[in-house]
């Protein structure tokens, strides 16, 4: 199935947005039914329109520049609620130290959590080799005279042959991207030296593909690896990540640790986060219950919890920003588009009041007049709307490489093929509300008042 | 009751408030127009002929009596049902032709038909049968811009017969045009009675347009004072003292 096909099944996937569908092939047959009147109709919208070219092209401006602005802002809402929202079958779940941010566990941990702590016999455990996948953090710098964002680097350090099976976001990559890092990520078994690298951080430090560097670690102190550059991750998520293999810097600490008198202060705080993936809800609950009633995990405590919830605690730091984007910024935004749009509609109504009281004349109702006016609105939303979000779209994932917004574990949101209908739904909506009281206005115009004034 | 009238008034009253104050606009007027009449209300500003042309054509209800346009008594009928009426039986020629400026003659001619349960092609032949009617085949695609005053007001014409009403009122239809302009207009106003039997009421201060009409009347303040055949109508001029009491 092709992706325009997937989007498309997943877009219908919701009653509201099934109940548009049907609303719209309704209206699309009673337009092939009465084509001449509704192509009447439309090109009389269009024409009033084009009275005030200057008009209506600010107001499609500013309605194409505040949809870009809600786009991306709820680009980033969505992409957090999806994340952050609770999946029933085949999830994930985050084991971390309990009282502690960041999770600082010792290594020795990994063996028992990656299997979920089974204890007696019936208990679940969890087949490590597939579902279970360690995480520890290792940032550092190129240049040890300085820490700046053009010589950082941060790696996610794990066992390289489960980036593919564990990650998220592989449906980011086509199969043959895949392929290709699995490939790499098996010449990272076989040498512990080399990594991978995101493309923009590739670009921040100045550095290519095949590249040799020294790092000079800025969280492990004196824990400093040469490393590699086997390979660069095509466009994603990972655009500013970088997976190295966790043995190298378990044993470098090891290494560490015999050459001197006193332990690496991180040798038993060296790992950060325990994934592992559970088929059901009761098995989570079950695997939660093994590893709190360990006496293995005391000392520091650790927690299980799914990873919607891990990531929406991390997100906890951000709520006020978060609230403020989603219940201020966004509504503002709507709120002032709609306020354009009125403005527009109710200059252009009173402009046209003796129009209008012909039309009534004639014998056009009054809901005509309403849907007439509403349409004008509607139209002006629905084209900047959508072209707006086509071109926030492609502009932003295909030009920009996503947003830039680094927050939680993501450093770079991309607009998602839902926002392809937003634009129009936004654009039809505040034009909707923009040009409510305007059209009613309109038609409650007395003809034997307008005609009046006149004579 | 005469069986051949199309309109028939019965005590018509009509008044405006504002604030505190009552102002009686029609007092009791009754009046029967008959089937492909051409009548022509005159009077002095104020004297309620407009509003008697909007009551009759159904643009405002009266405050009182009783108005029956054909088999309908209009004068009971809510907003919606004078719409659905209007676009059916009553054709309306403006002052200042009030051509929607940014469609073209014919579109402007086809906005009525738009209304009523035709297909495009029987649009089509009676867009081109009306503006045929009026002289302006040729002006098919002009937009009113492009149109003398004159050549627009035929447009209006058009408009108002292009439903085939059995009513068309005119509202000073001359009274923004030149005096040639003003003779052709009344000239087709003539052959649309004559030829199409239709049914005019027009509003008009001009003495030489009332006198093309069959029937005068003549409002003073909301009552009727004359109802005269034009035939005996004389148009004088009034001296230029006159003008100043």
């Amino acid at each position: 199935m092709g992706s325009w096909e997937k989007s498309f099944l997943q877009f219908l996937d919701s009653p509201v947005r099934l109940g548009l569908a049907v609303l719209s092939a309704i209206l699309l047959l009673f337009f092939i039914i009465r084509l001449g009147s509704i192509y009447f109709f439309l090109r009389l919208i269009f024409l009033n329109l084009t009275r005030n070219l200057v008009r209506t092209g600010l107001t499609a401006v500013a309605s194409f520049m505040l949809v870009f602005v809600v786009t991306l802002v709820w680009t980033i809402l969505w992409f957090l609620n999806l994340v952050t929202s609770e999946k029933s079958k085949d999830f994930k779940a985050i084991v971390s130290e309990r009282w502690q941010i960041p999770s600082q566990m010792p290594f020795a941990y990994q063996g028992a959590l990656s299997e979920g702590a089974p204890a007696m016999e019936g208990d679940f455990k969890v087949d490590s080799s597939r579902d279970a996948m360690t995480w520890q953090f290792y940032g550092a710098t190129i240049d040890p005279t300085k820490r700046t964002r053009e010589s950082i680097l941060f790696f996610f350090c794990m066992e390289p042959l489960k980036f593919t099976k564990m990650m998220d976001g592989m449906d980011e990559f086509t199969p043959k991207q895949v392929e290709q890092i699995n490939h790499w990520c098996e010449e990272m078994v076989k040498d512990k030296r080399k990594v991978i690298l995101g493309k923009d951080r590739l670009q921040a430090i100045n550095k290519r593909v095949g590249e040799r560097l020294k790092l000079t670690s800025f969280n492990y102190k004196d824990i400093d690896l040469e490393i590699e550059i086997i390979g660069e991750f095509p466009e994603s998520r990972y655009n500013q990540s970088g997976i190295m293999n966790r043995d190298y810097l378990n044993d470098a600490v090891d290494a560490y640790n015999r050459k001197k008198p006193l332990k690496h202060p991180l040798t038993a705080k060296s790992l950060n986060l325990v994934w592992l993936r559970l088929p059901e809800t009761p098995i989570f609950q079950q695997v939660e219950k093994q590893i709190s009633e360990s006496p293995s995990f005391t000392a520091p405590a650790v927690k299980i919890e799914t990873a919607a919830s891990g990531v929406a605690t991390f997100l906890d730091a951000y709520r006020d920003l978060l609230w403020g984007l989603r219940w201020i910024l966004a509504p503002f935004i709507l709120a002032t588009m709609a306020l354009i749009i009125a403005v527009a509609i109710s200059i252009s109504v009173r402009e046209r009041r003796k129009e209008i009281a012909v039309m009534k004349v004639i014998g056009f109702l009054p809901r005509q007049i309403l849907f007439l006016v509403l349409g004008e609105a509607i139209l002006v939303g629905a084209l900047s709307g959508t072209a707006s979000s086509l071109g926030t779209y492609f502009l932003i994932n295909d030009y920009f490489g996503g947003i830039k917004f680094p927050i939680a574990f993501f450093p770079v949101f991309l607009i998602p093929g839902d926002a392809l209908w937003w634009g129009t739904a936004i654009g039809v909506g505040t034009g909707l509300a923009g040009s409510l009281f305007p059209s009613l206005g309109a038609c409650r115009i007395r003809v034997s008042e307008v005609f009046s004034r006149i004579s | 009751m005469n069986p051949d009238s199309i309109v028939r008034v019965k005590n018509l009253t009509k008044f405006f408030t504002r604030g505190s104050e009552k102002i009686e606009v029609l007092e009791h007027l009754t009046l029967e127009v008959n089937r492909g009449e051409f009548l022509a209300l005159m009077g002095p500003s104020g004297s309620g002929k407009t509003t008697l042309l909007n009551l009759i054509a159904g643009l405002d209800s009266p405050s009182d009596g009783v108005i029956e346009v054909g088999d309908k008594t209009i004068s009971g009928m809510s907003e919606t049902e004078l719409a659905a009426w209007r676009t059916r039986h009553v054709g309306f020629i403006f002052q200042f032709y009030h051509l929607l400026h940014v469609l073209t003659a014919y579109e402007n001619v086809e906005l009525p038909l738009l209304l009523l349960p035709l297909t495009a092609k029987e649009r089509k032949k009676q867009v081109l049968t009306a503006l045929d009617l009026v002289g302006l085949s040729d002006r098919l695609h002009h937009r009113p811009g492009q149109l003398s005053g004159g050549q627009q007001q035929r447009v209006g014409i058009a408009r108002a017969v292009v439903s085939d009403p059995d009513l068309v009122v005119a509202d000073e239809p001359t009274g923004d045009l030149d005096s040639k302009s003003a003779e052709e207009i009344l000239e087709l106003l003539v052959v649309l009675k004559k030829t199409l039997n239709k049914t005019i009421i027009m509003v008009t201060h001009d003495p030489r347009a009332a006198a093309r009409a069959e029937r005068i009347l003549h409002l003073e303040k909301g009552k009727l004072v004359h109802d005269i055949p034009a035939a005996s109508y004389s148009y004088e001029p009034e001296p230029l003292g006159g003008l100043h009491g």
